[in-house]
């Protein structure tokens, strides 16, 4: 019996093995192949999940990884970029319009001439006109429909009024004729060239955009119409005939797949090489809930770029490869990461306390928590310094060597503070179980120990409290939280307001979802207003000189906002900047071309190619 | 019969009532932090949050959601019956979600399922058989690396070894039967193996221990007795009698996995009903949540029942009132 | 065989070496079984009544038992068969009924089906066959309704129908021999003197050989031609039912038979052997028996008594005591239980 029985499972098991090696011979060799078409697949591997902030809608999108999308290969807006890296990428040039305008009118009236010949891509497959245009900025302003940065437009005239349901239109916005729309503004606004470059402002086709409204306003993002160069691969067959006949576009699965194909409506003619060069046939970007697998995926051709945060084994692995080196790319985003300080807390309504702990605060050991010089160039002021044209790239009011913080000049520094009794160190009792909020993030973790310790070189011990999602409690000024390691802050478009209005001004200071956590510029009715306790008399403002660059243009606005900078730094003093942080691609040998998109911080989609 | 079934089943529609009670009420009840918040973006302003908020149903108390909630899946909604509602994320009707990952999972728990009771009980009974010899300990002694080994470390260890070193398998993902046979099952052999080998080991172990015992039982000394074949005497007789707690076993196994199988779904990227839940509860979306949640529920209270019936059919001492 | 002798067992020992030592379940066993013949094997628990039997089937676990010398059966030595010729013959020419028959039949199976099986074990009978077999069977140990009840499962069984039920599928094939181990001592009495009936019945129908073990004595008393009384794996004494009854001739067998309480008599106490059974793993020396008797002297200690009839027209026991002495108890004994009928 026990000799049958082990020859029968003996048997089953041999058979077992042998099923398993013919399918997997069947199946490695079909995975290895690539697809044979013209110009090639680029493929993305995209880590747990879109994050779309509105399922991909454009007129809530906020998501940068979606901007990426719709401004390389989607959506084609008024003004746009050319999608490189560095300062290049943030200068504006003409998309639809035929040229950039200036304002005219004292600087209140800007009138673009769209170019012809531009096609909105299947199902609707015609020109596109100023009407379009229109339509989208009204579906922006209408609260109903899920727009998430209405704010930028309300310089707009009658744009208040409109959203308010006061008026049928928006009486600011007029389009005399198909190919002209004319915008009038309510006071200067040096950046509004910027706002119409966002993908909010595309143009829409009210034949498919008028069956999406209210609550279910996003479920157009399964059937964006393109305006630009690729779009959702199946929107051929989508259905417009009704609304109840669309369809969401078979190329588009929110939960794990976006395919993008050539838009057979697009017109080359009517844009420029230098923005799009259009060289893949197919993009597509798979989730894939293993981030190692992604990596992996990249490194064996099966994936050519990933969005996602390389590993410190995986950095390890391509910083120390030489034939690797070049598939890691290193692009300065831009976004400054720092330690936010409470003007209204003591010890840091005293402005000898801030500027020591700028002295002290060791940069190059936090940047370690990040992963080292590869995380980005040590922060010494507020803005990005491609934002400012580089203006202020050697300025380090608070320089120390090696940025590791020194003693010494801290110690100078807390001199003339009330805290301290002239030795240099902070000693009143309020320099005693200060609190400060930590997030749990790996960085987080790595970061706290050295700034509890640096703190306390000069006299302050921090009493930290870690949470998870520590935003929701620095963005609510009722908790009063003296000091946060958290914050980061990177732009929406690339002028300097998109800092200094939400994060210094005073009119932004909100009681929920305030992201001006220094309460730079409050006074004691904004803090009653908010619930804010502690110093609120006394704190410095810089309200003028926000108003003042606003209505500035071109250099001369560039140069206004390098000087606020440099005042902020050294005269309110309300953070400790420490990393402007790189961003990190891995791609794949398969790629022949690639480049940095410097408005979106992604892979620039319009300016890649594969073999 | 018949009663006691339909009594059961009137129990199971108040056990999954309870369950997704119980869900609504965590759900909103533990400090997840603001919802809204986290699909407002950037800049989160009073009346953008207020917006999505009403969008979202979530203006309204925990308990009124709940109760529409039920009002809708009995009485569908806009998207199809069950009514189900709409992902928070947005983009996904909650109905279409589940109807096009469910088949993953079932194929992944099907594939293994068949690998796991025929492993695990062929290995139970050479182990029995050949009490306390070498492969009786080699057999035990995998039983509880199988048991011990977390499934995530397998998952990844049986990636890097047989598809990065040996390219064996298609790697992660999955690929519908209808784009070739070949290709779905060279992606469904690893995570098939892999959930495979824990309940293998489980149902090794429980397989040896229980046909152990029968074995001394004095019927199998009749048997014997009877002048049967030592084969017979085995498999007719002693596991016969020591199947039946692995039926039920197996029963919930499975009902446990349609919506358990979250981290061999996640390291293969097989994109089934487990990450499915996983996912939705990272992104707070509770729509998914619960629709998968009410999934898994209904499967297990069913096959709860499905095991008990059966039990009766096969131990003819077990009568249902 | 021309003498309708069926069994002839020489020298059976069977020993199982354990961790703790080698245990002596069976030493040196000998006896034969003929046509016609129910052997009463008496003994207390621990005795190798058992054990001898269950190594004449083949049931014990070869790999852990230890089984020398010879068990003729119909001139084949059982003990030099292969485990797959052994099979042939259990459940064929000889087969066995057990003591516990609701633990002894498949709660899961049809109690017509494990008969049937029975059948198939040893016989190209197809399913119809064997289930008809397994009907008539049934009918002929007396269960009413012969064909309903055999769909019935064990447990809707009584414990007298059950045992018949065990009965019914031990004859199977017509065996030469059934061997039953305390197939009454899970029944209560009145089902107990049924069931021995049966077996009496079956004996004389197909003209078998039966052993029937048992440690009680008076089942013995009312159904075996000849009685081996086992102590400690050995034999004490052997001979005809009626002479170790009327003339018993060992020491344990005279306290066997005292500690009966009989109902002709009246009781104030009760007569037990004094002392309890040995331990298997170190037997005492000499005589199994001799730390509990009351006649020891000088040899029984030192040597073992070899089992042998001590005079003419007497019966075999393993006893030193001289013939006079034996008689002379043995008279006693017989004039004691038999005398105080009045």
């Amino acid at each position: 019996m026990q000799r049958h029985l082990r020859k029968t499972i003996l048997a089953a098991a041999v058979l077992a093995l042998a099923a398993s090696i013919v399918v997997a011979a069947g199946s490695a060799s079909g995975s290895k192949t690539t697809t044979a078409k013209a110009g090639g697949t680029y493929r993305v591997g995209w880590e747990g999940s879109f994050g779309f902030t509105d399922a991909f809608d454009p007129t809530g999108e906020y998501l940068g990884n979606a901007w990426a999308l719709y401004s390389n290969l989607l959506l084609r807006t008024l003004v746009g970029y050319n999608h490189v890296a560095g300062a290049a990428g943030n200068v504006v040039v003409p998309d639809l319009a035929a040229s950039v305008p200036k304002p005219t009118g004292g600087g209140l009236v800007y009138t673009f001439h769209l170019k012809s010949g531009i096609k909105f891509g299947p199902p609707v497959s015609r020109e596109i006109t100023s009407k379009d245009v229109l339509f989208a900025m009204e579906r922006l302003a209408n609260a109903k429909d899920g727009g998430q940065y209405p704010f930028y437009y309300t310089v707009i005239k009658g744009w208040d009024a409109y959203a308010a349901g006061k008026a049928k239109s928006i009486s600011g916005i007029s389009t005399p004729s198909a190919t002209t729309i004319v915008f009038r503004l309510t006071q200067p606004t040096g950046d509004f060239i910027y706002r119409m470059a966002m993908p909010a402002t595309a143009p829409i086709p009210a034949e498919v955009a008028k069956c999406f409204t209210g609550g279910k306003a996003n479920q157009y993002g399964r059937d964006v119409v393109s305006s630009g160069p690729y779009m959702i691969q199946g929107m051929d067959s989508v259905d417009m005939s009704s609304c109840a006949s669309i369809k969401p576009a078979s190329g588009f699965n929110p939960l794990s797949s976006l395919t993008l194909v050539r838009n057979p409506d697009y017109n080359a003619a009517t844009d420029s090489k230098a923005a799009r060069q259009n060289l893949p046939d197919e993009f597509d970007f798979t989730i894939d809930s293993n981030a190692d697998d992604i990596y992996n995926k990249v490194a064996a051709g099966q994936l050519d770029d990933e969005v996602s945060s390389p590993s410190p084994k995986v950095l390890r692995k391509y910083l120390t490869t030489p034939s690797l080196k070049n598939l890691l790319k290193q692009n300065v985003g831009d976004r400054t990461w720092y330690l936010t300080l409470n003007l209204t807390q003591a010890p840091f309504d005293d402005i000898h306390v801030r500027k020591a702990l700028n002295l002290i605060i060791d940069k190059t050991g936090l940047r370690k928590a990040w992963g080292g010089a590869t995380a980005g160039p040590i922060a010494t002021h507020i803005v990005p310094n491609p934002m400012l044209h580089n203006l202020l790239s050697n300025y380090d009011p608070y320089k120390t060597p090696g940025s590791a913080g020194s003693v010494t000049l801290a110690k100078a520094a807390m001199k003339g503070s009330k805290y301290s009794n002239g030795d240099g160190m902070c000693d009143a009792a309020a320099c005693k179980n200060v609190l400060m909020i930590a997030d749990t993030r790996a960085v987080d973790k790595g970061m706290v120990p050295i700034i509890v310790a640096d703190a306390a070189k000069i006299g302050i011990t921090l009493k930290v409290r870690s949470v998870t999602g520590a935003y929701g409690v620095i963005n609510t000024p009722k908790n009063n939280i003296p000091i946060s390691e958290r914050p980061g802050w990177g732009k929406d478009y690339a002028d300097a307001s998109t800092f200094f209005d939400e994060l210094f001004a005073s009119s932004t200071i909100l009681a929920t979802g305030n992201t001006n956590y220094s309460l730079v510029g409050l006074t004691p009715a904004i803090a009653k207003k908010v619930s804010a306790s502690g110093t609120v008399t006394g704190i410095p403002s810089v309200d003028p000189q926000i108003n003042h660059c606003n209505k500035l243009t071109g250099n001369t606005r560039v140069s206004c906002w390098a000087a606020l900078d440099k005042t902020i730094m050294t005269t309110v003093v309300p953070w400790v900047p420490y990393l402007s942080a790189q961003n990190l691609n891995v791609i794949s040998t398969n790629v022949t071309k690639w480049n940095y998109d410097q408005f979106s911080d992604q892979t620039a989609y319009a300016h890649v190619a594969v073999k | 019969m018949t009663l006691y079934i339909a009594r059961r089943l009137a129990w199971t529609l108040l056990v999954v009532g309870a369950v997704l009670l119980i869900t609504y009420a965590v759900f909103f009840l533990l400090p997840n932090g603001d919802i809204a918040t986290r699909f407002a973006g950037k800049a989160p302003t009073p009346q953008l949050l207020a917006e999505i908020r009403n969008r979202l149903g979530l203006d309204h108390p925990w308990y009124i959601q709940f109760a529409l909630f039920v009002k809708h899946f009995f009485l569908g909604d806009a998207y199809g019956w069950p009514g189900l509602g709409y992902s928070y994320g947005g983009g996904v009707s909650v109905l279409s979600e589940i109807t096009s990952r469910a088949p993953r999972t079932l194929w992944l728990i099907t594939g293994a399922a068949i690998l796991w009771l025929v492993s695990g009980v062929a290995i139970g009974i050479v182990s029995a058989v050949k009490r306390r010899s070498l492969t009786d300990r080699l057999a035990m002694g995998f039983a509880l690396f199988g048991i011990s080994a977390p499934v995530f470390w397998l998952g990844l260890m049986a990636l890097w070894i047989f598809w990065r070193i040996l390219g064996v398998g298609g790697g992660t993902g999955y690929t519908p039967i209808a784009q070739g046979v070949g290709s779905w099952a060279g992606h469904l052999i690893l995570p098939w193996c892999v959930l495979a080998l824990l309940y293998a080991a489980f149902y090794a172990r429980m397989t040896r221990n229980n046909l152990l015992e029968t074995l001394g039982e004095d019927y199998i000394r009749t048997a014997r007795a009877k002048g049967l074949s030592e084969r017979e005497v085995i498999f007719k007789h002693g596991l016969r009698a020591s199947l039946t707690p692995i039926v039920t076993m197996f029963g919930m196994d499975i009902a446990l996995l349609v919506g358990g199988a979250i981290i061999t779904e996640s390291v293969f990227n097989i994109q089934g009903l487990g990450w499915l839940a996983i996912t939705s509860a990272l992104n707070q979306d509770l729509p998914t949540l619960v629709g998968v949640i009410m999934l898994t529920a209904t499967a297990v209270a069913v096959m709860n029942l499905v095991v008990d019936v059966l039990y009766a059919f096969i131990d003819p001492r077990v009568r249902y009132a | 065989m021309t003498d309708g002798r069926l069994l002839d067992v020489r020298g059976l020992t069977v020993r199982f070496p354990t961790p703790d030592g080698v245990v002596q379940a069976v030493s040196d066993v000998s006896f034969t079984l003929s046509r016609g013949e129910t052997l009463g094997v008496v003994g207390e628990s621990g005795s190798g009544k058992s054990v001898s039997n269950l190594a004449i089937m083949g049931l014990l676990n070869a790999q852990r038992t230890v089984i020398s010398g010879e068990v003729e059966f119909l001139g084949r030595d059982l003990l030099k068969l292969s485990p797959d010729e052994l099979r042939k013959i259990r459940g064929k020419d000889i087969a066995m009924v057990f003591q516990d028959p609701f633990a002894c039949l498949h709660p899961m199976y049809r109690v017509g089906k494990q008969i049937a099986e029975a059948v198939t074990a040893h016989s190209d009978a197809s399913r119809s066959e064997a289930w008809a077999r397994a009907v008539e069977l049934l009918d002929h140990v007396g269960i009413p309704n012969a064909a309903e009840r055999a769909r019935d499962y064990p447990h809707q069984f009584s414990g007298g129908m059950r045992q018949r039920a065990m009965i019914a599928m031990a004859l199977v094939h017509n065996p030469a021999i059934l061997i039953c181990d305390e197939p009454t001592t899970a029944l209560d009495v009145t089902v107990q003197a049924q069931i021995l009936e049966l077996i009496e019945e079956v004996k004389r129908e197909f003209n078998i050989g039966v052993i029937l073990v048992t440690h009680d004595l008076g089942v013995v008393a009312e159904t075996a031609n000849s009685v081996m009384v086992m102590y400690a794996g050995r034999i004490m004494e052997y001979g005809p039912a009626a002479e170790i009854f009327g003339r018993p001739q060992h020491p344990y067998a005279w306290g066997l038979l005292d500690s009966m309480p009989s109902i002709e008599r009246r009781l104030t106490t009760l007569v037990p052997i004094e002392g309890s059974p040995p331990s298997l793993l170190t037997p005492p020396s000499g005589c199994a028996f001799h730390p509990r008797c009351r006649y020891r002297f000088e040899p029984c200690a030192t040597e073992r008594p070899p089992l042998a009839v001590p005079a003419a027209g007497t019966h075999a026991d393993a006893c030193h005591l001289d013939w006079e002495a034996k008689v002379r108890e043995g008279a006693k004994r017989s004039a004691a239980r038999l005398g105080d009928a009045a």
